[in-house]
């Protein structure tokens, strides 16, 4: 009697938690995103893969609330393909629910700390963790599981309190390199795949460096 | 008389339709080589970018002029030199074969100078002959496909802008130079060894081809390695390492401009002290 008690208790408690509400600050984030309607700004974009040598690239970025971001350069340049969900999107796009993780030290400063676990099978991430400044209501770090690209992570600095917009930005992710023979690009330029080899994950980042922004808020 | 021997052996030289054939051919192949580089570019762009699609979106062209002018480089650095040795070393065999070497000694000219006079013409036919391929490479290239950045797979995926990447092409080409010269004059001394128009284009393919098989081979010495004429002829190669490493270039180029003296000076011997019948 005692057990099937505990068990009832149990299965109430995994009930009440699923049927929990979307966390309030996140969404009071997401309303602090949605007022800005479009922007633009100049980024300044270092990579920093163990297997690549690029130089400091310049690009535009511009966004429009409803689309996503699109990027102009006049050079060749690497986007990653998460880090500028600025409103938030993908996550809303499909139900969810979040966990309450509690309170996070990050650089100095203490941050909520909450989970994002998708309830449909739509969604293209498996859990996401954010750290958020409940203060000013906007997002300082966040950890993406995708399910097909790996995983994300996200850091963001303002350079005000007000400032709904980062003003540098770090992405780190995993990649996979390739060892390529090394007559790959020499004198024999013939591509045999088979002797493709990879060589592990490894971590790359990308900074990012927001300038000019352009706002129009709601 | 130095300087009636040289107007006399580039007027020889541009008189051969042997050469105005090469030209053509030379264009003919970089017209080939720029269409399959074209096809194959964006294969080669495809693997150096795999394992970065996963977490990235690109933005820009990568199959563009600067591209295909690196793998116009990487094609023609064979059969470029292949076809200055047949044109270069038929200035010396086939003077023996009409036997206009004889009719030339007879006059009142030294056979140093004479001999000497068809290596300095043979290198700056050879120098031309590059600046018309890379004048041609980078205007097809530019015209047709555009100007951006460049991918190269040395070691690691090396990115250079546009500007960056038309200097180290151009730097390319000009270190080529020293390669090719260094063919071209090989093939005349080859001519005068062996003085039969076929055995020296036969000598000539096969010194091409094996310098061509032991700039891949490790040899088991270091010294070898970093001393041996085969390993010198890819020096170019060296202008798209991310940081450019200027003393093994000109280390390189160096010794590559000694072989070059080393082999003219046997062939000038050889000739000074062979008779001509």
């Amino acid at each position: 009697m005692k057990m099937s008690r505990n068990l009832l208790l149990l299965l109430l408690g995994t009930l009440s938690a699923l049927a929990q509400e979307v966390d309030a600050d996140l969404l009071k984030v997401k309303a602090k995103m949605d007022s800005v309607q479009s922007f633009e700004a100049g980024i300044i974009m270092d990579v920093d893969i163990s297997f690549i040598n690029m130089p400091t690239k310049e690009a535009t970025i511009s966004y429009q609330r409803g689309e996503s971001v699109k990027f102009n350069s006049d050079d060749f340049i690497l986007i990653p393909k998460r880090g500028f969900d600025f409103s938030l999107e993908e996550f809303f796009r499909h139900p969810f629910i979040t966990v309450d993780r509690g309170i996070e030290m990050y650089q100095g400063k203490s941050y909520k700390y909450i989970n994002i676990i998708p309830n449909s099978k739509k969604a293209d991430y498996a859990i996401a963790s954010l750290l958020i400044d409940t203060l000013n209501y906007r997002i300082v770090r966040s950890e993406i599981i995708t399910k097909k690209e790996g995983a994300f992570t996200v850091n963001m600095k303002y350079d005000s309190d007000s400032a709904a917009l980062p003003a540098s930005m770090t992405v780190e992710f995993e990649v996979e390199e390739v060892k390529i023979p090394l007559n790959f690009m020499g004198r024999d330029t013939d591509i045999d795949r088979k002797q493709i080899r990879t060589e592990g994950k490894k971590t790359g980042q990308i900074y990012l460096q927001f300038q000019n922004y352009h706002v129009n808020n709601l | 008389m130095i300087k009636a021997l040289l107007w006399a052996e580039a007027y020889k030289l541009m008189k051969q339709s042997r050469t105005w054939y090469a030209i053509a051919a030379v264009f003919v192949l970089e017209l080939i080589v720029l269409i399959s580089a074209y096809y194959r570019g964006a294969a080669v762009i495809d693997i150096l970018l795999n394992n970065l699609k996963e977490s990235f979106y690109f933005e820009g062209d990568l199959l563009n002029g600067n591209l295909l002018i690196y793998l116009i480089l990487n094609s023609l650095w064979f059969n470029f030199p292949l076809i200055l040795m047949l044109v270069i070393s038929g200035m010396i065999t086939d003077e023996y074969k009409d036997g206009t070497l004889q009719t030339v000694m007879l006059q009142p000219v030294q056979k140093k100078w004479f001999i000497l006079s068809k290596y300095i013409v043979a290198t700056v036919f050879t120098v031309l002959m590059v600046l018309v391929l890379a004048l041609s490479a980078f205007l097809f290239s530019y015209l047709i496909f555009g100007k951006s950045d460049l991918i190269v797979f040395i070691g690691k995926l090396n990115f250079f802008n546009a500007v960056e990447a038309e200097t180290r092409l151009i730097l390319a080409f000009l270190n080529g130079c020293i390669s090719m010269i260094f063919f071209s004059l090989a093939s005349l001394t080859f001519g005068v060894i062996f003085r039969d128009t076929l055995k020296t284009w036969i000598v000539s393919v096969l010194f091409l081809i094996v310098s061509n098989l032991l700039l891949k081979f490790d040899f088991k010495w270091e010294l070898i390695n970093k001393l041996f004429y085969a390993k010198l002829n890819d020096t170019w190669q060296y202008f798209f390492q991310y940081e450019i490493p200027w003393n093994i270039i000109l280390r390189n180029n160096l010794l590559l401009v000694g072989y070059i003296v080393g082999f003219s000076a046997i062939g000038v011997v050889i000739f000074n002290k062979k008779d001509i019948g």
